[in-house]
């Protein structure tokens, strides 16, 4: 183990805490940026700094291909290579070779898919993937999953939950830094909660130092989502950061960290800003829709960030598309968005007033009252009294 | 006029100088990034004023077809627009148009073109791009001149010598807000050259550009041109080779007398995997940096010299934005940083004449 959780305010099942890393001491819930292939688009360090950047997302899978983690491990790591001195997570590469590759095939070995570089097949072994991710040499691991996706149905779903229980003691066999990096074991089981119960109690007697709940934010529905996380926050150690893989939008951020989880990744508010989209409290804001071309406000006149205090929408309008500066630009203010909701989250349950923070974002976000049922059921879920934003 | 030009220091034909703009005192010899469009590809304005920028080109042509010269007026002008808070300068528009379009032609009216927008016939007068450049508001506005590189030859470059001074004479200004300044033209012809610039020291404008020059040329001519304008220019006023360039030839210039100059080379040369350093050009996607811990240039106090690699940018270019960024970054500083073997002939001719005593430097 080389982390500390410590819990230093609740509300209900939220908790606001200090997840303390090799390289950094992290307030909890956070947002962790994804840095793809060793740098997060648009941004540099200097910049991911300034707006209070505490962990970012390294994709192994990626890493693997360029520059390889024999080359990072030989440059001293990825934290010197691409000089980020905060915290890394790496993920294991699992889920790309699913994802991305047409000809990937899972057996007990590990996943076995056509080399993207020169079509050869290539194994990735649990023990591989944690091979890598010790070169790389990021402060949390994955563990190699079975993953699938929650829009499948049938046998394939127990036959995964229990290969990652299996894989899981082959990646804490594997591991060889365990002093300086900390192996989180991720939950499967799809949408049943049964598998999910047998794999939260399988990963739990392995006593790792964290949790990562794994196999949603792929297209299932917001009711079944909820229900997941919920069941397995509710299952898995106080004392330990669970840890929501690839979630994502605001919404969903503040349901899950009131039902007990801490930490989050997701490629969404990178990826919108190079589609023109920014990210504000009512919701999303388009800048290339005509309307902006002559609108001489910033894009949230209640946000600090560089972008905000220096550039209109109109400027913005007129880059989008058209040159990376106006990605470049959306990419920075929507990562400060996402970084000051986990500011805001930990600061809220600390203070003590988690509840009027969530009213009041839920407010913005939907003034009409309109807010979504799954949201509801989720908040009752959570003990948090959002009536007056609802307006049925 | 608009502005002050006060000399600090000189060696010969050299001069720094502080150079006073409604926006910024700039201190001379200068370089300016070319912000295209509104923007400095990949650098935000805060990092421009952290490596020390003083003045930015805008292209009129660009922005007069995004986001409109109107549409900037209408939002409080470029200097707003964009949130640069420094020095502005825009050039005429008529070079894009005869470089960029191939059906443009010039007459005496201006020059007509295809609009690339629609497909309409356009015309650009004299009159009509500082109309424009009026509404972007730069702090220097230059004459719509008519522009012939000078690898033709031909009476072509005695027309469109004397058309540069016929036109000048049709620019109307904003005079005490933003400074216009002429274009010196006349090819690579001495007598051409000499009638333009003493036309356009008679209409004292407040500062004046040597133009058609950064287009092919062979580096004698080029030098020979700058030298000739240099010392017929008035002493107490900037002077502005358009185009230029590469730092060597930033150098022999300002040991010419010259004080501003404007490239995309740069920032260009960055999105293609090129940083510049002391010794000339690093090309970071060549094999040897895949695991060169150095900096770009262990010399260079950049932000990017002080915290990347040669190996992590070479794992960046030419597959991530960011490479393009960094490099940017890099490049831009080091172009703003100077002045401060094997050396061409041409560069020994010049400082010859620049009274700049260089032997120390050349093995022959």
């Amino acid at each position: 183990m080389a982390l500390r959780f410590e819990v230093l305010g609740r509300f209900n099942r939220a908790r606001a805490a200090q997840l303390t890393l090799p390289h950094f001491a992290c307030q909890t819930p956070l947002f962790m940026p994804v840095g793809t292939q060793g740098t997060i688009k648009g941004l540099t360090t200097d910049q991911l700094e300034e707006i209070g950047c505490q962990i970012i997302l390294g994709n192994t899978y990626h890493l693997a291909l360029r520059p390889t983690s024999e080359l990072i491990d030989e440059l001293g790591g990825l934290h010197k290579f691409m000089n980020w001195p905060r915290a890394l997570l790496t993920d294991s590469g699992g889920f790309q070779m699913v994802s991305l590759l047409h000809l990937a095939d899972i057996t007990e070995k590990g996943v076995t898919f056509q080399s993207p570089v020169d079509g050869k097949p290539m194994l990735l072994t649990p023990e591989e993937s944690i091979q890598i991710q010790n070169r790389i040499g990021a402060d949390i691991i994955m563990a190699l999953d079975d993953v699938v996706r929650t829009t499948i149905t049938g046998p394939r779903i127990e036959e995964a939950m229990y290969r990652t229980l299996r894989w899981v003691d082959r990646c804490i066999a594997a591991h060889k830094r365990p002093h300086e990096q900390n192996l989180f074991g991720i939950v499967q089981g799809g949408l049943d909660p049964v598998l999910r119960d047998i794999c939260v109690r399988g990963l739990v007697d392995r006593n790792l130092p964290g949790y990562a709940i794994g196999g949603l934010a792929g297209g299932e529905d917001k009711d079944s989502f909820w229900r997941v996380v919920a069941q397995c926050t509710a299952a898995l150690p106080e004392d330990k950061p669970r840890y929501v893989m690839g979630v994502g939008y605001p919404l969903d951020i503040v349901v899950c960290s009131a039902l007990g989880a801490d930490m989050y990744d997701c490629v969404y508010p990178t990826r919108t800003a190079r589609f023109g989209t920014a990210l504000v409290p009512e919701g999303v804001l388009k800048l290339k829709h005509n309307a902006m071309v002559n609108d001489t406000r910033p894009i949230d006149p209640t946000c600090a960030c560089m972008v905000c205090k220096n550039y209109t929408r109109a400027y913005i309008h007129c880059l989008v598309t058209k040159d990376a500066m106006g990605s470049q630009l959306l990419s920075y203010h929507n990562l400060y968005y996402m970084l000051q909701l986990s500011r805001n989250l930990h600061s809220s349950i600390v203070e003590g007033r988690f509840p009027e923070f969530v009213c009041d974002f839920l407010q913005k976000m939907f003034p009409k009252g309109d807010v979504p049922e799954w949201v509801c059921n989720a908040m009752d879920v959570a003990g948090i009294d959002i009536s007056s934003c609802c307006s049925s």
